[in-house]
């Protein structure tokens, strides 16, 4: 697998997030959140590297297409970087669920906080259905991304506790 | 000796973790800095954008188009499906609006004479071809944040800053930023939208406010007037930003909370023009007189080249209602 293939696979998503699907108003949220989840599950996947910088610039390009202030999607895909990325947490021997359970809570803190910093930005209360149906909606994708990732990264869909854990081997 | 202090079980920390660590801390910074930038809407992050956005151009235009396609076919699948299910009833349906656009047409052509012979009867000014370009929506940057949608004209098109932008049912937004070969339009849902508009038969003034949903608010309705559920909502004209006339969705709700149903489907949007239209407060040049004395309170160039295009000429379309041409008849626009 080359080493690009993270960063290639991320700037693919970000880019058909921009394209014009003519998704309705309430799913505007899905397909970034869905850029997001790509950053965190590649960075929890052993054996592959996504670079916070690269995060954060894959990000920041999907804050430029979307016309939204610059940051915004950099800073959600950094704090999952980071999340995703931590030795102490990620790096021993788990089970995908604990992974989806995981990711479960960072969608919500990273929804309420998205729509804080939205309404901040903003100074008033931006509509929070939109975000919570993304947050939702990437909850339940999650299990397909993970296994697609994995599909792309080792080419079989399946977990195996050698390859998909760090540490695990 | 602890479990926990033993080496054996001590966690190797790669030595290039302090660095990252170091680096993360600078992304979040500079994330927060471009935030606050973005806010303040600093000239340079405008730029940088533009730059962006004119280079991944192609890429996104390239990139669009299995997405149109894929529209295209469920759009058809739909079709073929009703038609499954009650063709009979689709096509006797089909016939009565081709009816009634027969009637229309036969109606505004009756208009379209009258109208001519009465200018003429009195002396009115002939109105200028309102010029536009038709394009294509690249990107669909529907977000948090905005609602908006890159097209695939720029400023080599002739596009500049707040221009028009329609489709075939009504407006559906206006230019706020403009590349070289591609433009932002912030579509009328926006939460930064305001349209000026004018209510029902009487024309009563109000703001059509965007406010990220599908329907807008209507604001700042003048006292005392009186609009009813299904009344057009066209712009004002207000402001010689936006030319006057140009549908764009009929009144919803009950009194008191009235809002705006927008003609034009803002979530599914392919084919846009825009109308080449500067107001003409901004595009006045001194009188001839004044001009030619070239004196220290002439603002008017002395020559305009062919290249300037920041020059209003003769052919800059003043009021927006009147028969549209495509561009190339002349395209001198002012920039704002």
């Amino acid at each position: 697998m080359t080493k690009f293939l993270p960063a290639l696979s991320v700037l693919i998503a970000v880019v058909a997030t921009a394209v014009p699907w003519g998704l309705p108003a309430d799913a505007t949220f899905i397909l970034p959140f869905v850029v997001v989840m790509m950053v965190f599950c590649w960075r929890a996947i052993p054996g592959t590297a996504l670079h916070p910088a690269a995060a954060a610039g894959l990000g920041l390009l999907a804050d430029v297409l979307s016309g939204g202030p610059l940051g915004y999607w950099a800073l959600m895909c950094l704090i999952a970087a980071t999340v995703g990325g931590k030795p102490a947490s990620f790096r021993e021997r788990r089970d995908a669920g604990i992974h989806w359970l995981i990711w479960a809570v960072l969608a919500c803190l990273l929804g309420v906080f998205g729509w804080l910093l939205a309404s901040l930005y903003y100074v008033r209360w931006i509509d929070w259905w939109p975000i919570a149906f993304g947050v939702a909606t990437s909850i339940a994708l999650f299990p397909l991304v993970l296994y697609g990732l994995l599909w792309v990264c080792y080419g079989r869909i399946g977990h195996s506790r050698r390859t998909l854990f760090r540490g695990a081997a | 000796m602890s479990k926990r202090g033993s080496p054996l079980f001590q966690r190797h920390r790669p030595s290039w973790t302090a660095p990252v660590e170091l680096l993360s801390f600078a992304l979040y910074f500079l994330c927060a800095v471009l935030l606050v930038l973005s806010r303040i809407g600093h000239g340079a992050i405008s730029d940088v954008r533009d730059g962006l956005v004119d280079l991944s151009a192609p890429l996104l235009e390239m990139a669009s188009v299995p997405a149109v396609e894929a529209r295209r076919v469920t759009d058809r699948l739909r079709l073929h499906l009703r038609l499954h299910t009650s063709a009979v009833e689709e096509v006797d349906r089909l016939k009565k609006e081709n009816e009634e656009l027969k009637q229309w047409k036969w109606r505004t052509q009756l208009l379209e004479r009258k109208v001519a012979h009465l200018r003429k009867l009195l002396h009115a000014s002939e109105e200028p071809a309102l010029v536009y370009a038709s394009g294509r929506v690249i990107v669909d940057a529907r977000g948090p944040f905005v609602r908006s949608a890159l097209i695939n004209l720029g400023r080599k098109d002739g596009l500049r800053i707040g221009y028009a932008v329609i489709n075939g049912e009504g407006l559906i937004g206006r230019t706020v930023e403009a590349g070289n070969a591609v433009a932002r339009v912030l579509l009328l849902n926006d939460l930064n939208s305001r349209i000026p508009v004018l209510v029902g038969p009487n024309g009563a003034r109000a703001l059509a406010l965007g406010d990220n949903s599908d329907e807008l608010q209507l604001g700042f309705l003048q006292d005392g007037a009186t609009i009813y559920p299904g009344d057009a909502v066209y712009t004002s004209g207000s402001g010689g930003v936006l030319p006057r006339g140009l549908s764009i969705g009929v009144i919803t709700g009950e009194q008191g909370a009235y809002k705006v149903r927008p003609n034009a489907q803002l979530n599914a949007l392919n084919a846009v023009s825009v109308l080449f239209y500067d107001a003409p407060a901004l595009t006045r040049t001194d009188p001839p007189v004044v001009t030619n004395r070239g004196g220290v309170l002439s603002s008017a160039p002395q020559a305009a080249s062919h290249e300037d295009r920041t020059a209003a000429g003769d052919i800059a379309p003043r009021l927006p209602i009147a028969a549209m041409s495509p561009p190339g008849e002349g395209q001198a626009q002012a920039e704002r």
